[in-house]
């Protein structure tokens, strides 16, 4: 489902190349979770942007469902994007000048679904908040927030979840709660997870931990 | 392949609408359109008023003037060409009553269709209110100017000759239109219908009459009737038209359209500025809106299509808000002029949208799609890295077109280049100023400041640490300001020449033909009535006959160069108000020599220059007399003005009546009765009406003036909110840590007001010197009026920038101490 090879990125700073990932090598089959852990600065976050299609790596690829996203441009991995793969994010990224339904809405609207009302009702209410439709991100809490993020996320059925620290701003029982409703989810759609986490309890629950290092990926637990 | 997405640019533009900055943008727009579309409407209005008024002296569009009797043929042609017509003719007469009282008056015979421009006043007693149900005087029927009731002792409904032809007196003459031709020459104005002409026995061949044949219509019929009329014009038969005439309120009204072009320009730059403000806060603040998008599947294109339509969505709105604002405000202009002008808010045409239109576009496409089309490249990374630098600044190059379009814009919309260009210096040397003073005035802050208290000390070294944000917001409050700031001192000057030129005290009365031994028992009767009279000047009706020995003709047309010309000659010690000399020397106060003062035109008119020698004759006596100096007179001054002064012992020779001029309250009418009778040979001239409506003009052009500025006032502030805006973001964000650290709220909302106030007041002190470079250039060169740095400003300026930004700027971030710090932390 998800493959990368000698993945690598390099950042100028002035004169000197900081290495942030050091050849990475990862392969996750469709259906599976895996999380990948590691200290604040260990290069978590820009894996999980490369592996998303949302940064291009310096050196080696990746493919999603085969296709190897080296040879797609900006606008062909924002198509990818749009097919087949979901974000939840720690800060919930929820647009303030839609409500609920609205920024459930938003991803279907912009593939051109024409029952994206329907759809972001049915995993609104999936993740109970089918009575907070028309509330804007601002009057939720931050437990709603996540939950209307992740019904974003699943709304237009991707077959590739990207979470990244999903708990972070959550309290230790809202965390647990939208956890809960994560793996549901996962579970109910079959989708592949890949999820950046500090959190233990989270990366327990994925088939797959992965510990990332100054730059450099290991296989912890399978 | 490329999905088409359901969410349509009206979709955004409502949802975004209540995030906040759209109304912004919205409203900046929209008064951009709204200010364009009504003074453009109102100038044109204007224009064709100002046209109306100067065809109101010829009473007709145009005139065909003649010694000899008018051909019937030159009529029927007029009428073949669609052309209306009147017949006017004018000459010397006695007017006799039944029992042989006498006198002589310059008779006007016209047609029922006179005046074909401009009307004719007539009231139902002697020096009475006009009645507006009075028209032409019917056959019969006469009108008499005022002071020949007393004169021939008669009323309304007596009846006198005019040779042969007995006439019932149906009224009194208040306005004439056509009047100024005939002021000092003739008698009084007895007006009669052209039909009674014949039966008066009066006009034989050989008598000295003025045949005027009254033309109106299209100018097309008109210039197809001038062709054919040419040819057949014989000496002594001329045509006047537009360019004879001379506006009373001319200069003034064409000072006011210029304010107000001027007026219109700067409301265009300001929303511009407002603008590009507006617009890039709101890409700012959908930056992140925009990466999510991108990593939910938005493409770049589709973000393009989103952002490009909602805002093509906007610029309808704000046209159609904007026009209809426009029209409406326009309706309201010309509210204030109907009655004076008889103007109707009928269709104002299409121009002035298209100018909304065109001024919606290229703010549009200038000033607020260059940020917005930044969203288009946002990375989507920047859902994981928030710390990305936002990238909605203007590119040099797109700096350089947007300045390009404002000034192609304001070019074409004043049609004045001097205007524009004296905007754009005041507007260069303020952001010139602004680059290199702003830091080095918060410099200095910096250094006062570390002196001061805390909070002074907090919010400047904060100013200074800021210094290119602060520079750049200090810039725009600058550019805002010193463009309001021109306009006060441009609007100042301008009512204040007004007022001078017309003050309350202005004569509205001359008296001319004032004997010489009657000048002493003149004075006492208006003294005995409590007038007070303007100094006397002596007159005596002269001609230059030749300039440098060269013979000037005595050619009729008064349009040709180098002719004999007469005039009103006096004689002065001093140089008379409302004159200047512009070439040559005024003489010393006893001087014996034989010099002459000309008045410019009449300088031209003759092509003499100082140093040249002249030859004129009073009655049948020559004299020669070297020009010493070229005067320009104020015409519009309602003082005596003479094309021709001497020194006095030049005149002394030579015999010469009088003229006077006082000032009339409206309740002592009466005077002039008896004065009439005192004084019999006097002629009054009376400018009251005329004064009036001038004075009335000039109220109301003064309240449209303010009206204006009080526009570009609002599209002023619309600019220093947005710029307030603009740094609102990061200063909650700094104001959230410090109140996470332990700040107290009165040290950050002092610290804030300082911030704000110093900018403020900083920006106010760079506007100043900008708005006086502006205002030099716009006074000297455009509006021909005289420049005075307008010092009482300064203070007030200063102080009021300082506490407008200062309390604007708290409020705007009111929510740093009454939100918890996270929330504005998250929320950032």
């Amino acid at each position: 489902m998800i493959k990368a090879k000698n993945l690598q990125k390099h950042v100028a700073m002035g004169e000197v190349q900081l290495e942030i990932l050091r050849g990475i090598d990862l392969e996750i089959k469709a259906g599976e979770s895996a999380a990948i852990v590691g200290a604040s600065g260990s290069g978590k976050s820009t894996l999980l942007g490369l592996l998303a299609g949302l940064d291009a790596a310096s050196a080696g690829d990746v493919w999603i469902d085969g296709q190897p996203l080296s040879s797609l441009d900006e606008e062909a991995r924002a198509r990818l994007r749009a097919d087949k793969v979901g974000f939840v994010f720690q800060s919930f990224q929820l647009l303030p000048a839609l409500n609920a339904l609205e920024n459930v809405m938003l991803p279907l609207e912009l593939a051109g679904q024409a029952s994206a009302r329907e759809q972001a009702e049915r995993y609104l209410s999936a993740v109970g908040l089918s009575h907070r439709l028309d509330h804007y991100p601002n009057t939720l809490s931050g437990g709603e927030q996540q939950r209307v993020a992740i019904a974003r996320a699943f709304a237009p059925q991707p077959t590739l979840l990207f979470a990244d620290e999903p708990t972070g701003n959550l309290d230790t029982q809202t965390g647990e709660h939208v956890i809960d409703l994560l793996f549901e989810l996962n579970r109910a759609e079959g989708t592949t997870l890949v999820l950046v986490t500090h959190d233990n309890r989270l990366a327990k629950r994925c088939q797959r931990v992965y510990e990332m290092d100054s730059g450099c990926l290991s296989l912890v637990r399978q | 392949m490329t999905t088409r997405a359901t969410l349509s640019p009206l979709t955004l533009l409502l949802r975004d609408w209540r995030g906040g900055e759209l109304s912004m943008l919205l409203a900046a727009l929209t008064l951009a359109v709204a200010v364009v579309v009504a003074i453009s409407a109102f100038v044109s209005s204007l224009q064709n008023t100002l046209a109306q008024e100067s065809l109101r002296f010829l009473a007709a569009d145009q005139v065909v003037s003649s010694r000899q009797p008018l051909q019937t043929t030159w009529r029927q042609k007029a009428h073949e060409l669609g052309l209306s017509s009147a017949n006017v003719t004018t000459f010397s007469s006695m007017a006799m009553t039944d029992d042989d009282r006498m006198h002589l008056v310059s008779v006007k015979a016209v047609d029922s269709a006179y005046p074909l421009r401009g009307q004719l006043g007539v009231s139902l007693e002697a020096f009475g209110a006009i009645d507006p149900e009075l028209a032409g005087p019917s056959p019969g029927e006469v009108y008499l100017a005022p002071r020949l009731f007393s004169l021939l002792e008669v009323a309304i409904g007596d009846r006198i000759w005019v040779g042969d032809k007995d006439l019932r007196v149906a009224g009194a003459i208040r306005a004439e239109p056509d009047a100024t031709s005939g002021m000092f020459g003739y008698g009084p104005r007895l007006m009669m219908s052209h039909d009674d002409l014949l039966a008066t026995g009066v006009v034989q061949p050989g008598s000295r009459v003025a045949y005027r044949l009254l033309l109106g219509g299209d100018s097309a019929s008109l210039t197809d009737f001038n062709e054919w009329l040419e040819p057949r014009l014989v000496q002594g038969q001329r045509i006047l038209g537009r360019e004879d005439a001379q506006g009373r309120v001319g200069s003034t009204l064409d000072r006011a359209q210029g304010f107000l072009l001027l007026a219109g320009s700067l409301a265009v730059m300001l929303s511009a500025a407002a603008i590009a403000l507006a617009a890039r806060r709101f890409s700012e603040r959908h930056t992140q809106a925009v990466a999510v998008m991108k990593s939910l599947g938005a493409q770049a294109r589709q973000v393009s299509r989103l952002y490009g339509g909602s805002l093509m969505l906007l610029g309808v709105a704000a046209v159609v808000l904007g026009g209809l604002l426009g029209a409406a405000l326009q309706v309201l202009f010309i509210a204030q002029f109907a009655d004076e002008f008889g103007l109707l808010p009928g269709p104002i045409g299409w121009r002035p949208f298209i100018i909304g239109g065109v001024t919606a576009l290229v703010c549009l496409g200038f000033f607020a799609w260059p940020p917005l089309r930044r969203l288009a490249a946002v990375s989507p990374l920047r859902v994981l890295r928030r710390e990305q630098g936002v990238d909605t600044g203007y590119r040099p190059h797109e700096l350089a077109l947007a300045g390009l379009a404002m000034v192609l814009l304001m070019l074409w919309y004043s049609g004045d280049i001097v205007t524009t260009g004296a905007l754009v210096l005041g507007l260069v040397v303020t952001v010139l100023m602004g680059v290199i003073a702003a830091r080095q005035l918060l410099r200095i802050a910096k250094t006062a400041g570390s002196r001061a208290g805390s909070v002074w000390r907090f919010s400047l070294a904060g100013l200074a640490r800021r210094r290119n944000e602060s520079s750049l917001q200090m810039v725009i409050f600058a550019l805002a300001m010193m463009l309001a700031i021109s306009l006060v001192i441009i609007r100042t000057s301008l009512l204040a020449q007004w007022q001078a030129q017309l003050p309350p005290d202005t004569p509205n009365h001359f008296l001319l033909n004032i004997e010489a031994d009657k000048t002493d028992v003149l004075a006492e009767f208006l003294r005995d009535n409590h007038i007070v009279s303007e100094p006397v000047f002596p007159m005596s009706r002269g001609r230059v006959m030749a300039v440098n020995d060269i013979e000037l003709t005595d050619s009729d047309d008064n349009r040709q160069a180098g002719r004999q010309r007469e005039a009103n000659f006096t004689h002065a010690a001093t140089l008379p108000e409302a004159n200047q000399v512009i070439a040559g020397s005024w003489w010393s106060p006893d001087t014996t020599e034989s010099l002459v003062s000309l008045e410019r035109e009449f300088a031209e008119s003759v092509s003499a220059g100082v140093g040249d020698r002249l030859r004129l004759q009073i009655g049948s006596e020559s004299f020669t007399a070297t020009v010493a100096s070229i005067r320009e007179a104020d015409w519009q001054s309602m003082k005596p003005n003479f094309f021709v002064i001497f020194p006095e012992a030049v005149l002394a020779p030579f015999p010469k009546t009088f003229m006077t001029s006082f000032l009339l309250a409206e309740s002592q009418q009466g005077v002039l009765t008896a004065l009439v009778r005192q004084f019999p040979t006097v002629s009054i001239v009376e400018l009251d009406i005329v004064l009036t409506e001038i004075q009335s003009i000039i109220a109301r052009v003064s309240v449209a003036i303010e009206g204006v500025l009080a526009v570009i006032v609002m599209a002023g502030l619309l600019v220093l909110v947005a710029g307030i805006q603009a740094s609102v973001d990061a200063r909650l964000h700094e104001g959230a840590l410090l109140r996470a650290l332990g700040a107290k709220q009165r040290l950050l909302l002092g610290a804030l007001w300082v911030e704000f106030a110093v900018l403020g007041g900083l920006a106010a002190l760079l506007a100043l010197v900008g708005a006086e470079v502006a205002a030099w250039g716009l006074q000297t060169q455009a509006l021909d009026l005289e420049y005075n740095p307008s010092l009482w400003l300064w203070l007030p300026s200063i102080a009021l920038g300082a506490a407008f930004i200062g309390t604007v700027g708290v409020w705007s971030c009111r929510h740093t101490v009454s939100v918890p710090p996270l929330r504005v932390l998250r929320e950032i």
